[in-house]
C-alpha cells in the first residue's frame, strides 16, 4: 500500500474510531441513568 | 450490561475497525478500497435479521406463554432496531454499489428483498401505533410478529438466492462453502459477533426505558 493511500486509510480508522467512541460513551451514559431512575422508581 | 462486559465490547469494536482497515487485504475483483465497506454492511444485515427472529420469538412467547408485556415491549424494541440496522446495510449498501455498479439504486434482488423487509416491519410499526388499547396492540402486533419469522428468512437468505443476482457471493456460499481470504472470515465474524453483542446491549436499554415509561404512565392513570 502506498503511503498517501495508507495515510487516507489512517486517517478513515480514526474518524471510525472517534464515531464509535461517541456512540459508545452515550449509551454508557443512558446506562447509567437509567439505572439511577430504576432506583428511584 | 456490566461496565467491564460494555468496555470490553468498545475494545472488540475498535479492534473490528482497526482490522477492517489496517489487518483484511482488499478483496479480489472490487475496485480501490470498496471492499472494505463489507465488514460493516454485512454485520449490519445480520444484526437486523437477528433482530426480526428475536421479535418473533418473543412475540411468540407472548402469545403462548402467559401474554407478559415484558415480552410485548421486547418484541417492538427489537423490530426497532432491526429497521434501524436495516436502514444502515441498505445506506452502506448503495454506497458500495454506487462504486461498483455505478449507481446507488439498481433495484437488484438483494437490495429489493431488504427494502420489502423494511416495509413489513414498518407496516408492524405503524400497526402497533394504530391501535391504543394496549392488549389488542399487544395481541395483533405479536401475531404480525410470529408471521414474520417465515417472511424474514425468505427475504434475506431465499429470495436473493433463487434470481439472479449481481451482488457478491454469500460469506457461505450456495455451495456451502467459505470462499474468502482467511482474515477477511476473522474480520467479518468478529464484526458480526460484536454488532450482535451492541444490539442485545441497546435492547436492553430500550426495554428498561420502555418499562420506566409504562410504569410512569401506569402510576398517572
Amino acid at each position: 500500500m502506498d503511503s498517501a493511500v495508507s495515510g487516507g486509510i489512517g486517517w478513515v480508522v480514526a474518524v471510525n474510531l472517534i464515531i464509535w467512541t461517541g456512540i459508545f460513551l452515550y449509551l454508557l451514559r443512558l446506562n447509567g441513568r437509567i439505572r439511577e431512575m430504576e432506583k428511584k422508581s | 450490561m456490566k461496565r467491564a462486559l460494555a468496555w470490553l465490547l468498545w475494545l472488540w469494536m475498535a479492534a473490528v475497525i482497526a482490522g477492517a482497515f489496517l489487518y483484511a487485504p482488499l478483496a479480489k475483483g472490487f475496485i480501490g478500497q470498496s471492499s472494505r465497506i463489507l465488514f460493516f454492511h454485512v454485520p449490519m444485515a445480520w444484526v437486523s435479521f437477528v433482530a426480526f427472529i428475536a421479535a418473533g420469538i418473543w412475540s411468540a412467547r407472548f402469545l403462548f406463554l402467559g401474554r407478559r408485556p415484558e415480552h410485548d415491549r421486547a418484541a417492538a424494541a427489537a423490530v426497532e432496531l432491526g429497521l434501524l440496522f436495516g436502514v444502515l446495510a441498505t445506506v452502506t449498501g448503495a454506497l458500495w454499489a454506487r462504486v461498483m455498479w455505478g449507481a446507488y439504486w439498481n433495484w437488484d434482488p438483494r437490495q429489493t428483498s431488504i427494502v420489502v423487509a423494511l416495509l413489513f416491519y414498518g407496516a408492524y410499526l405503524a400497526l402497533r401505533s394504530s391501535l391504543e388499547d394496549r392488549d389488542q396492540r399487544a395481541r395483533l402486533s405479536a401475531a404480525y410478529a410470529v408471521l414474520g419469522l417465515a417472511v424474514a428468512p425468505f427475504l434475506f437468505f431465499v429470495m436473493p438466492r433463487i434470481m439472479f443476482s449481481l451482488h457478491p457471493q454469500s460469506v457461505i456460499n450456495a455451495q456451502g462453502k467459505v470462499e474468502m481470504e482467511s482474515r477477511m472470515v476473522q474480520v467479518l465474524l468478529a464484526g458480526s459477533a460484536g454488532a450482535t453483542a451492541l444490539f442485545f446491549w441497546i435492547h436492553n436499554l430500550q426495554c428498561r426505558l420502555t418499562a420506566l415509561s409504562d410504569r410512569k404512565s401506569a402510576l398517572e392513570e
